[in-house]
């Protein structure tokens, strides 16, 4: 309900989702855009700046700038070759039959007026970039909902790059649902009703005695809602703020969404099959610059360290945890530190003094917290596994920052 | 495709001319509820089936399944006002062992589906089966097999005669149908309407538990042995 009467009171809710001032709208969007490419062009690239670029209001505007920051967000170098492969991995991967039927029947994810030759084009690369990215990393396993991950790089950035981007990625923020068990993945789920009680305890307690479980946004966590929303801009606007933040964002971003519907919750039959029915049909006219804005508050309100136990209590209340956190140790121990990304943790210190400025500004005080959280984990939590980090997690950059 | 697929419910509602005992008005809040898993590997056509039971029509394109979704269809059986709800689970093993057990709670039924033109899908049931009698506490839950995509003759691996064989050993009906084929929109509804008449023949009032009788559906018209196609 918190989330519900605070709408009203964000002056911003509308302006980039279409509002009627398209002066201020136009003004706005060159002023952001004369700003990402400073941030591109200074050096080192001032990938702090680009982290709250695509955090805030419209994220990062258009593919080309995708294309162009997407890769600083994973530290990707665009001049390294791509990865490629000699052997016939068609042939020789067992994951190949899974992959084909899963990329056959993703026709929805590309554009409605694409010619079949063009598209069929594009599947036929798209099973090429996974089947070589699970090639090259034997400890990731393949799962339904990859592919629509996968094909979202790929429609952007195409082929050579987004192999390059997913590779990075899958090792990151996708570690966890690539593990050969969704252990993991369920332990992420488990972090979704913490946050919904944080915030609104009666649309919790409805939806525990609805026993609706969280199964229903499953796809939304591990496609990154790629799989569930049918206009790609939002899709896309949605991982330049995931790319940007904390491999836990997507589960609060989730919490969120089920937040904003509490009243058609409420109003629906108290029981599994109507809630999960109700909610895994997703409303695609959300107000998405809204809806991230408050996931951001939320993650800072309400850090994944301070979710973690109650989340590990929903595991241990399904029986499963015995196991669980022996597995955490063995995924982080498949993480390897990043000298690169040490290396820009130097970069970021430095570039302290200049958000200072933005910092008396409260709304976006917000983004360059939620970017410093977000570059933290690129640069120490990365290398440990999302769910070991999200247990053990303290912020401690960020306190320093902001005391 | 949100609104590709999943408006059956809205569609299962609206197409009551097309499909009968579909109602055409929500039903009564007291209708008993029969829930219905479907279970089988990737790609054999879970989706197609449950959407063409409770839309009453082919899905244009249908997507890997993450997770579970779920369909439902009132119907009218001797008068009583039904709902019959399918819960369509995701194929990739990997969802079953931590993710669709949640889901195996109170069922009803259980549907078993391969493809016919597939034999590794066939090979498949036997674990199928082993994974749901860990989850269903109680044996007796009818089980049906379903061989789904029998239109395509030319390209069938399973046949009959070894089908029949696997269902009655383990006390099933088999069912041959494809979810496709407009000619064999009868025959998808059948199943489920059999099954639902069993449901309702053999559950007395508390649908929550399971019956005290041991059910087995013997297979009554020999299903099998005359291909719907």
């Amino acid at each position: 309900m918190a989330l519900r009467s605070a709408q009203g009171d964000g002056p911003t809710s509308s302006r980039w989702d279409g509002g009627s001032e398209k002066a201020d709208f136009n003004t706005k969007k060159k002023k952001k855009v004369a700003e990402i490419y400073q941030a591109l062009n200074s050096e080192p690239t001032d990938v702090a700046a680009l982290r709250r670029m695509a955090i805030s209001e419209g994220g990062l505007l258009n593919d080309d700038i995708r294309r162009k920051v997407w890769p600083k967000l994973l530290n990707i170098n665009t001049n390294d070759p791509p990865p490629i492969s000699g052997k016939n991995l068609r042939q020789l991967s067992k994951d190949y039959q899974q992959v084909l039927l899963d990329v056959r029947r993703s026709l929805r994810r590309f554009p409605p007026g694409m010619p079949d030759e063009q598209r069929e084009g594009l599947q036929e690369e798209l099973i090429d970039i996974i089947l070589l990215i699970l090639e090259r990393n034997p400890q990731l396993h393949y799962y339904q909902g990859y592919h629509d991950i996968v094909v979202t790089f790929l429609l952007v950035v195409g082929e050579r790059l987004a192999t390059s981007l997913v590779e990075k990625l899958s090792t990151h923020h996708l570690r966890d649902f690539m593990d050969p068990t969704m252990d993991n993945t369920k332990h992420i789920l488990n972090y979704l009703m913490p946050i919904i009680d944080q915030v609104n305890p009666e649309l919790h307690d409805f939806m525990q005695s609805a026993e609706v479980g969280t199964i229903f946004a499953l796809s939304w966590l591990i496609t990154w809602f790629g799989h569930v929303l049918s206009d790609f801009r939002h899709v896309v606007r949605l991982y330049d703020f995931f790319l940007a933040c904390h491999p836990l964002m997507p589960i609060y971003f989730a919490a969120v969404i089920v937040l904003y519907r509490e009243q058609e919750v409420l109003e629906c039959d108290c029981d599994m099959a109507s809630v999960h029915h109700l909610l895994s049909q997703i409303p695609q006219d959300l107000p998405y610059e809204t809806l991230i804005s408050r996931a951001g508050d939320l993650f800072v309100q309400f850090p994944p360290s301070e979710l973690a136990r109650e989340a590990a209590a929903q595991q241990q209340a399904e029986r499963t945890a015995a196991s669980t956190f022996k597995d955490f140790e063995l995924a982080s121990a498949q993480q390897r530190p990043d000298m690169v990304l040490r290396q820009r943790f130097q970069g970021l210190l430095r570039s302290e003094d200049r958000t200072k400025d933005v910092l008396t500004k409260p709304r976006t005080n917000r983004f360059v917290k939620l970017a410093v959280m977000g570059l933290t984990v690129a640069l120490g939590a990365a290398a440990l596994a999302v769910v070991k980090s999200a247990l053990e997690w303290a912020p401690k950059f960020q306190l320093q920052l902001f005391p | 495709m949100a609104s590709e697929m999943e408006s059956s419910l809205e569609a299962s509602f609206m197409s009551s001319g097309a499909v009968s005992g579909a109602s055409g008005f929500l039903p009564p809040a007291r209708s008993r509820i029969f829930k219905i898993i479907v279970i089988g590997d990737s790609n054999v056509g879970k989706t197609c089936l449950t959407y063409r039971f409770c839309a009453g029509r082919f899905p244009d394109r249908t997507e890997a399944t993450i997770g579970v979704d779920f369909r439902e269809r009132a119907v009218e059986i001797d008068g009583e006002r039904i709902k019959i709800q399918l819960w369509d689970t995701a194929g990739q093993e990997r969802f079953r062992k931590s993710m669709v057990q949640h889901y195996y709670r109170n069922v009803h039924a259980v549907v078993f589906v391969y493809d016919m033109t597939n034999m590794a899908s066939f090979h498949s049931l036997p674990s199928w089966i082993e994974e749901c009698k860990q989850h269903l506490l109680a044996n007796d839950i009818p089980r049906i097999l379903v061989g789904n995509k029998c239109d395509l003759r030319s390209a069938i691996q399973v046949p009959t005669d070894l089908a029949q064989k696997f269902a009655d050993t383990h006390s099933m009906p088999l069912f041959e149908t494809s979810a496709k084929n407009p000619n064999d929109n009868d025959h998808v509804e059948a199943i489920f309407m059999t099954l639902a008449h069993k449901l309702k023949s053999h559950k007395p009032l508390m649908l929550s538990q399971p019956p005290d009788n041991g059910i087995i559906l013997k297979p009554e018209p020999k299903p099998a042995m005359t291909c719907w196609c």
